[in-house]
């Protein structure tokens, strides 16, 4: 540069004119590297977008001709074939402001008229929102859902551009009924909370949509549980109600019923609140129900051999804990007497006897240290006391506190204490005769037969006498629990649970009752327990769904309880 | 140096034509064939065979959305006639690829000439289609602004070269004047989608031209303005912003768009199989790149996604050892041109930028823009032209980040 920059004015001018122009070519040649870079970095960007998209679910529904011809999605029936859920041709009103071509205006009538004819349609239509939506002139949906009668009258307005296209949609003709049985499909098409959600591959599935899917619910019996369990609730302002009707051959759940229910033609928040299941999800101390679980331990494993054998029924005092009846019941108490009265300290005295061990493996085997055995996605684990029992826990176990369950896990544990002693999973599907699973042996049959003895008795002598439907044979055990607040156990907010079995001499199914938080009412005789809001909508269901399923009243029959008949002493009558 | 007197420009004197060996026509294809990039011309043609298949998936959906009751078009109506459009873009491409270096930028500058002109006619003498007017009519009616593209580049791209013969020249300054005169002509229409296709050719130009990386953060800040500006006083772009932003409504075209993209999976439908093209607006035009996703699979998405950037990286990467201002300038501002309307549409399409009306190029349906692009690709291979035994004097960029000869 030196050297350059001492000669001519011309030739400086050309040097740097050469300079200049190396500068810029080697300033544009890299620069054109960083337009290459730019270029791939806004590639990758598409290539990651469309891996993104491909393997977001909404690919996976390939559509090719012949799917097209099948319904979006398959039906859900119940084991009659009465249709549960089916794809519903409906329309929609979508506003198509270019129906009347570029330019001009998109309506005949002005938007208010509009507004206000369809508002006469609909009813609940947002009038002036709607006659915004047309004035802007832009397209988009005025209603998702839209009647054919209804349709017809939006024709008669006259305006082209108010579109009616034919969408099919999911639809529950037993409206709420079933409600968290079946679920629902949300706006991406994919069912939710119930055995939507469960089949969702199945159901749109194009090899098998074609053909319903049956669950072994009975809708008759479906609407008759939710029926009663909504007139106890409603009668003792509780919380909530849980029910279900189980087949104890076969572990078929032909009723499931969580109140408050949800509409899933209509899904709001409203709704969304109410999805919670009740049967599988929640889990309760279920109190005095466990005490037939733990007697029938107890006779299966010999500790339980004299019925006549009088216990003593004084307070149990054990580690700074004393375990009372809830009223005094005399000194001795025998076993069926106990359970008749329902004896909380000679439940613990037998289960005492029994040893935790022997307590803890009935347990376990019939399943309730483990989520309910149920197709439903939504199961609640058990609130289960671990492996190691002191005598305390042992004790409170075997009258249903210290362990918490679903509804479901008591459900299938009656139909093991009443079908002869075998535990089958319970199941939505509707299985075909003689396709019910082989179970596990937990009691033996002669224990069931106890079992059946006793459970009869509670329901005639006992605390289950408002479930005791004439000539249904109904037998059953309630249950009172306090729910655990804060500091200890209220005594005034209780679950109260009725678990029946009917008919005792050949039982075929077992009846749950729950309430939740019941309040003492005239119709409960200001009572809040069990035997007085719990047994009863048992005892009004059973004369419902018994003829439904195939079981007759009749007074002629009863299972035989002559042998135990004689070692009630006092008020049984 | 010669004894011979040399050349001095006078008056009604032109400078003696130096001696050329003569060649055959027949030789001078051979030299044409051996100085083209082959590889870009490959690349090409075969996306247009890939916009052929395309076309016809789309045909029918279109033809079906455009018959009326008078008049019913055969389903492969759109087929058809996209076939004799590519012949025709072939032959402008060919026709305009044979040109030399120097021939191709004189012809851009004087295309530039006309469609400027015409441009400039648009509002008084075109007519409107969808609510733009776009289309002049002179005998065939086409779109000025399809064909000012590549022109726009080459004009650009020679002044900005002015700068090697003079410094003084405020080169940036005619080449922003020049894109402030398009622009303003292009929203007269309204085009916003090309207003941005030649904003952003300007801008990489203006970067190439050696820019200050601080007055080229001004220039993104002003674009960023100009958004605005555009949200707030352009309804029909305000609209799809507002679209893009809120997810717009269920069964707008960018739904349909997605759903029809996605209907395949990754392999696809198999081609004629699709169902979901039939319920898409412009299926064969803006969409064209979501009838592929249905009929052909992502994978096949992802492919053409590829090639774009193939041709892109190719050109650019290629012009890295240009010795000449102007070859490079234009050369990469083409290649930004067909690449930035390839992955404005794709991105859109994808649903990563608000829709603009932009067809995929070499691939979508088009009669003026099919030509048009084949017309810039024609140009594009021509200024790319390069002797294959002409070696690089001084060291090249490739060779100071490999250290090795670069290829060519």
């Amino acid at each position: 540069m030196n050297a350059l920059s001492i000669s001519t004015a011309i030739s400086t001018g050309r040097v740097n004119l050469i300079t200049t122009r190396q500068r810029s070519l080697t300033v544009a040649r890299w620069r054109a590297l960083w337009l290459a870079l730019v270029f791939a970095a806004i590639a990758a960007a598409a290539l990651v977008r469309i891996a993104v998209l491909g393997v977001s679910d909404r690919t996976t529904t390939i559509a090719s001709l012949e799917e097209a011809l099948l319904p979006p999605r398959g039906e859900i029936t119940d084991r009659n074939g009465v249709p549960l859920a089916r794809a519903f041709p409906a329309y929609a009103l979508w506003y198509n402001p270019r129906a009347l071509g570029e330019g001009g205006s998109p309506l005949v009538k002005s938007a208010e008229e509009v507004a206000a004819e369809l508002a006469a349609i609909f009813p609940d239509l947002d009038q002036a929102k709607v006659a915004r939506q047309l004035a802007a002139g832009r397209p988009g949906y005025i209603r998702r859902r839209v009647l054919p009668e209804d349709a017809n009258r939006v024709q008669a307005i006259g305006e082209l551009a108010l579109e009616m296209p034919q969408e099919t949609d999911r639809y529950y003709p037993q409206g709420s009924m079933g409600a968290h049985v079946l679920g629902y499909v949300d706006a991406e098409g994919r069912g939710q909370v119930g055995m939507e959600q469960v089949l969702d591959r199945h159901l749109t599935d194009p090899a098998l949509r074609d053909q319903p899917v049956a669950l072994s619910i009975d809708m008759r019996v479906q609407g008759a549980l939710e029926d009663e369990l909504r007139r106890g609730m409603l009668a003792v302002n509780a919380l909530g109600a849980a029910g279900i009707v189980l087949d104890v051959d076969t572990g078929e759940v032909m009723a499931l019923a969580s109140l408050p229910e949800f509409n899933p033609n209509k899904i709001d928040a409203e709704g969304e609140k109410y999805m919670f299941n009740r049967v599988t999800n929640q889990v309760y101390e279920l109190g005095s129900t466990f005490k037939p679980l733990t007697v029938a331990a107890a006779i299966d494993a010999g500790v339980v051999r004299d019925f006549g054998r009088r216990y003593n029924a004084e307070p149990v005092a054990i580690g700074g804990f004393t375990i009372r009846d809830s009223h005094p019941l005399g000194a001795t108490l025998n076993v069926p007497e106990s359970l008749i009265h329902s004896s909380n300290t000679v439940t613990a005295r037998i289960a005492d006897e029994l040893g935790p061990e022997k307590l803890r493996q009935t347990m376990i085997d019939l399943g309730m240290n483990e989520r309910p055995y149920i197709e439903l996605p939504a199961r609640g684990h058990p609130i289960w006391p671990g492996d190691d029992w002191p005598r305390l826990r042992n004790m409170t176990v075997s009258y249903g506190h210290g362990i918490a369950v679903t509804p479901l896990h008591l459900a299938s544990a009656y139909a093991a204490m009443v079908n002869g002693g075998v535990w089958r999973p319970a199941t939505l599907r509707k299985l075909e005769p003689g396709a019910a699973p082989r179970g596990r042996r937990v009691f033996k049959a002669s224990t069931s037969a106890r079992m059946r003895q006793l459970l009869r008795m509670i329901a005639v002598y006992g605390t289950g006498r408002n479930a005791n439907a004439a000539g249904y044979r109904v037998g059953g055990k309630t249950g009172s629990a306090e729910k655990p607040g804060a500091g200890g156990y209220r005594r005034s907010t209780l679950v109260s649970t009725f678990a029946a079995a009917f008919p005792m001499d050949r039982p075929r199914y077992v009846v749950i009752a729950m309430l939740d938080e019941p309040k003492g009412t005239t119709a409960s005789s200001f009572q809040r327990t069990a035997a007085w809001n719990a047994a009863p909508i048992v005892g009004n269901l059973v004369p419902r769904i018994g003829p439904l399923l195939g079981v007759r009243p009749d007074d002629a029959r009863d299972v035989d309880i002559s042998d135990l008949r004689p070692l009630i002493r006092g008020d049984g009558e | 140096m010669s004894a011979t007197q040399p050349y001095i420009p006078r008056a009604g004197e032109r400078a003696p034509r130096p001696d050329r060996f003569r060649t055959s026509r027949r030789a001078e294809l051979k030299i044409w064939w051996r100085e083209i990039d082959r590889v870009l011309l490959f690349l090409i043609l075969a996306l247009m065979a890939i916009g052929a298949a395309a076309v016809a998936a789309a045909s029918p959906a279109s033809a079906s959305r455009l018959s009326t009751s008078d008049q019913q078009l055969p389903d492969l109506y759109f087929y058809w006639a996209h076939l004799r459009w590519q012949l025709l873009g072939l032959a402008a491409m060919f026709g305009a690829a044979i040109l030399s270096r120097e021939n191709a930028r004189r012809a851009g500058i004087v295309l530039f000439a006309g469609m400027f002109a015409m441009l400039v006619l648009v509002p008084i003498a075109g007519y409107e289609v969808n609510g733009a007017r776009r289309w002049i009519d002179l005998g065939v009616s086409f779109q000025p602004s399809e064909f000012l593209k590549p022109a726009f580049v080459i004009t650009l791209a020679w002044i900005i070269a002015w700068r090697a013969r003079d410094p003084n020249i405020p080169v940036v300054a005619i080449a922003t004047a020049i894109m402030g005169a398009v622009g303003v002509l292009l929203m007269m229409q309204p085009n916003l989608g090309d207003t941005v296709l030649f904003a952003g050719v300007w801008f990489a130009l203006v970067v190439l031209s050696g820019v200050s990386t601080r007055r080229l953060g001004a220039v993104i800040g002003g674009g960023l303005v100009a958004g605005v500006l555009v949200y707030l006083f352009y309804e029909n772009g305000r609209n799809r912003i507002n679209d893009f932003l809120g997810g717009g409504t269920a069964f707008d075209q960018v739904d349909l768009a997605q759903r029809t993209l996605l209907a395949g999976g990754w392999t696809g439908s198999g081609l004629w199989l699709g169902i979901r093209k039939m319920s898409l607006p412009e299926a064969h035009t803006d969409y064209i790149f979501s009838v592929i996703g249905e009929e052909f699979g992502l994978l096949v998405c992802a492919v053409i996604v590829l090639l774009y950037l193939a041709i892109v990286v190719r050109v650019l990467v290629r012009l890295a050892d240009e010795e000449d201002l102007f070859t490079l300038l234009a050369g990469a501002g083409l290649a930004v041109l067909i690449g930035g309307q390839a992955f404005i549409n794709i991105l859109v399409n994808l649903q990563l930028a608000p829709s603009k009306g932009m067809t995929l190029p070499l691939v979508s349906y088009g009669g003026s823009s099919t030509i048009a692009v084949c017309l810039t690709v024609g140009l594009l291979l021509a200024i790319t032209r390069r002797n294959p035994f002409l070696k690089r004097g001084r060291p090249g960029v490739w060779q100071r980040l490999f250290g090795r000869e670069s290829r060519q």
